[in-house]
């Protein structure tokens, strides 16, 4: 084994939830595709205007980054043609590669987001669940699907995620700040949602926080800049938006309640990590925070054993050896992010070998492929 | 001036005294408004600005002065107030205790977050300039403190501007300011903040019509700080099991990163390019995640071909030329300081708040600047900061 990219993208496919809901239930408001009055396409989700790649991007399969297509036409076939995904992920050197959503959000959370309706919003992650299942992991097994699950109620959620996993999927995507995506749903910290917790650590399977499930986090772009700078922002602020549920995950206790849980902070870059974990750690220790409320498990403590961040780019000024040295080369996981703009494709092999020319070998695997295999249960 | 202990602190707090606005503001024109002390019903007294509250924790912000293991307990009037926290010459013997040569002072109560924001412009203008002649104080009573100045954002650049001209004639050798004044964070949210209503129509810091100020702060060889989180706001989900406590933990992770979020504002709005000297400060935010920010920004200016937009130079090249940062307690921060550079970093004690290292500072030091060449310690411990406020120290 060489490397397993743990935060890759798939396009769902025009006819994803069509196929698959009942028209006769549903109607129009089954996700689908409409065309403007200037011919670009955007999906109608129960009513709801979604872009037509969500908010993801094939930015790395366009001849001009900022480029987007403005019909499924002009979407490039390798964003949701798996066969020709394999070829990309043979470009790029990928043992395996984990999948996350774009149509319905790069954290999963569209659906949470748009659709109030639980018993739609159930059907179109069922509907995704399945078709990760049937036409890319159950296609070739070096896809690694990934579920959604319905926001609330919490007993829809454990029944997909049961049923998810049964069928093949082997990670949970669940939005970080679900109080974000949806006004009504209770705080992460809430203990409504443990017997999903509950649920990931009896299946083994990780749950998925991925970057950018609410742009409230995030610095608002200013109207003054030119498009180009305003891509560059958001890819910018998008990873560090991960800092608030990852501090809140370390000091909610969820990970001490779920010993076995492991959670996965997509997109999250890792610059930014070894300075959230020693000022809260700092804090912690400052306020005498373990006199007051008896917790088992310091933040860095708690991270250490449960949590992952995931890097996807070296710039040379030693972030990633620092990180390897604090909080741990245990922790930290690599991707390709294809298709997005910020992709390393076609360029990952070499990518990887500069990175591995710096690091002892033990460290390189565990990032590249170890610690993904042992997460995912791979290989 | 000679140092005794090698030590300048980037980052203390002064205290106003109660009287500062009084004595200085128009009764005449203001009355009420003027920032003074009040009694509440309950025993305490209170800051009031413009006829609100600005604070309900107490009359200042020095917990760690306040015998509290904790260090929650604020002085809930004015008499309470240990005297090194408003009076300069008291403060020099707890200066000297702690073994602290030099300290650059930021604000306290009355003043939430680096700004006033309240009220008309001729109002806040006037609360500035009594802040900023208050503060020049401490420098009369003595060459070891360099207070910060305060600008006015309501009255526009000019105005601001020339308060900068004028504080900079006095002598006053920086000010302290918000990093985004048009999204100015609001009371609601879990960290101390200013406010205003009308911080809505105050331009984006990335808007050219702030020139006039940075023009007069480059001039003036004026240096702009931020202080912690430069009062961006971050909307925190509220658990309400969480106590007091967890919230104070859980917080500064998150609001210091936020200006890790705003550093592409300062290369995409191209003031480092137009003000090439001007110095920019980042202070109580830590050290630890100007990394991720310079290594990012790099990335995406090469990815995006960003030169193509008139960043003609290297983020990196332009931050190293024009970024500080300040550590306290950051040992593992203090690994990454190559990135922006030894030259770059300076060390603060941060008193009299909770998270100050006082009265351990020197125990601090050695902890966090453990194993460093003796040039580098040096630098961080008072070279960096003698340059950038123009300190002549003789060794």
């Amino acid at each position: 084994m060489n490397f397993i990219s743990v935060d890759d993208h798939v396009v769902e496919a025009p006819d994803l939830w069509t196929r698959r809901l009942s028209f006769q239930r549903w109607g129009a408001r089954i996700p689908h595709l409409e065309s403007a009055s200037d011919g670009s396409q955007e999906w109608i989700v129960d009513g709801v205007r979604v872009p037509l790649l969500g908010n993801g991007s094939v930015g790395a399969l366009m001849r001009d980054p900022l480029a987007s297509p403005r019909t499924w036409a002009e979407v490039p076939r390798a964003a949701y043609d798996p066969a020709l995904r394999l070829r990309a992920l043979d470009d790029d050197g990928v043992d395996y590669s984990v999948l996350y959503p774009a149509v319905a959000g790069v954290a999963g959370e569209t659906f949470a987001r748009v659709i109030k309706d639980p018993e739609l919003e159930l059907a179109c992650v069922q509907a995704y669940n399945d078709w990760l299942i049937e036409e890319w992991a159950g296609l070739n097994s070096r896809f690694i699907a990934q579920c959604l699950v319905p926001l609330t109620p919490v007993a829809a959620a454990v029944g997909e995620l049961r049923r998810a996993v049964g069928r093949g999927h082997r990670g949970l995507i669940f939005p970080a700040v679900p109080s974000m995506v949806r006004e009504s749903a209770p705080h992460i910290n809430d203990p409504c949602y443990d017997p999903i917790w509950r649920a990931c650590e009896e299946l083994a399977v990780p749950v998925c926080f991925h970057a950018g499930c609410a742009p409230q986090l995030q610095l608002p772009h200013y109207p003054g800049y030119s498009s180009r700078l305003n891509v560059a922002f958001e890819a910018l602020t998008r990873p560090v938006s991960c800092v608030l549920p990852l501090t809140n995950l370390l000091l909610s206790q969820i990970l001490e309640r779920f010993p076995a849980l492991k959670v996965v902070f997509g997109e999250s870059a890792l610059g930014w990590l070894g300075f959230d974990l020693e000022t809260t750690e700092w804090f912690f220790a400052t306020y005498a925070l373990a006199d007051q409320i008896a917790y088992k498990l310091g933040p860095i403590q708690a991270f250490r054993r449960q949590c992952f961040a995931v890097a996807w780019y070296d710039g040379n000024l030693g972030v990633l050896e620092r990180a390897c040295e604090f909080p741990g080369v245990e922790n930290l996981l690599w991707s390709t992010n294809f298709p997005l703009a910020i992709s390393s494709w076609p360029n990952s092999r070499e990518q990887r070998a500069a990175v591995a020319a710096k690091l002892p070998p033990d460290q390189r695997d565990r990032i590249f492929w170890s610690n993904a295999a042992a997460l995912y249960h791979l290989g | 001036m000679q140092l005794q202990f090698n030590v300048i602190d980037a980052d203390s707090h002064a205290q106003v005294h109660k009287d500062a606005f009084t004595s200085r503001m128009s009764a005449a024109r203001f009355g009420e408004r003027i920032p003074h002390l009040i009694e509440t019903d309950e025993g305490h007294q209170r800051w009031i600005v413009n006829g609100k509250r600005v604070s309900d924790s107490g009359v200042s912000n020095c917990p760690a002065v306040m015998d509290d293991h904790f260090r929650t307990r604020q002085p809930q009037r004015w008499e309470e107030v240990p005297a090194p926290v408003y009076d300069p010459l008291a403060r020099l013997r707890v200066m000297d205790e702690d073994g602290v040569d030099v300290e650059v002072l930021f604000p306290n109560p009355p003043i939430q977050g680096a700004a006033f924001l309240q009220g008309d412009a001729e109002f806040e203008l006037a609360c500035v300039r009594a802040y900023n002649d208050a503060m020049f104080e401490w420098r009369r009573a003595s060459d070891r403190y360099v207070p910060l100045g305060l600008i006015p954002y309501l009255s526009g650049a000019a105005v601001a501007a020339a308060e900068v001209e004028r504080i900079a004639q006095l002598g006053m050798r920086g000010i302290d300011v918000v990093a985004e004044p048009g999204i100015v964070a609001h009371p609601g949210q879990i960290f101390l903040s200013s406010f205003a209503e009308e911080a809505a129509h105050i331009p984006h810091f990335s808007d050219p019509g702030w020139d006039p100020l940075w023009a007069a702060c480059q001039a003036n060889a004026i240096s702009i700080h931020w202080h912690v989180n430069g009062q961006l706001p971050l909307p925190v989900p509220r658990w309400p099991a969480y106590t007091l406590g967890q919230n104070r933990v859980l917080v500064p992770g998150p609001i210091c990163t936020m200006m890790a979020q705003f550093i592409p504002h300062l290369l995409f709005s191209g003031v480092l390019e137009r003000f090439p000297r001007l110095q920019w400060v980042l202070t109580e935010t830590g050290m630890g995640f100007i990394q991720y920010i310079v290594e990012a920004c790099d990335r995406e200016w090469e990815r995006m071909r960003l030169w193509s937009e008139g960043i003609l130079t290297r983020p990196s090249e332009l931050l190293r030329r024009q970024l500080y940062g300040t550590v306290w307690y950051e040992q593992n921060g203090i690994k990454s300081r190559a990135v922006l550079g030894c030259d770059r970093i300076m060390f603060q004690v941060d008193y009299p708040h909770n998270t100050s290292i006082y009265p351990r500072t020197h125990q601090a030091i050695e902890t966090v600047l453990a194993g460093l060449p003796q040039a580098e310690r040096e630098a961080i411990l008072w070279r960096n900061a003698a340059r950038l406020y123009g300190l002549q120290i003789s060794e």
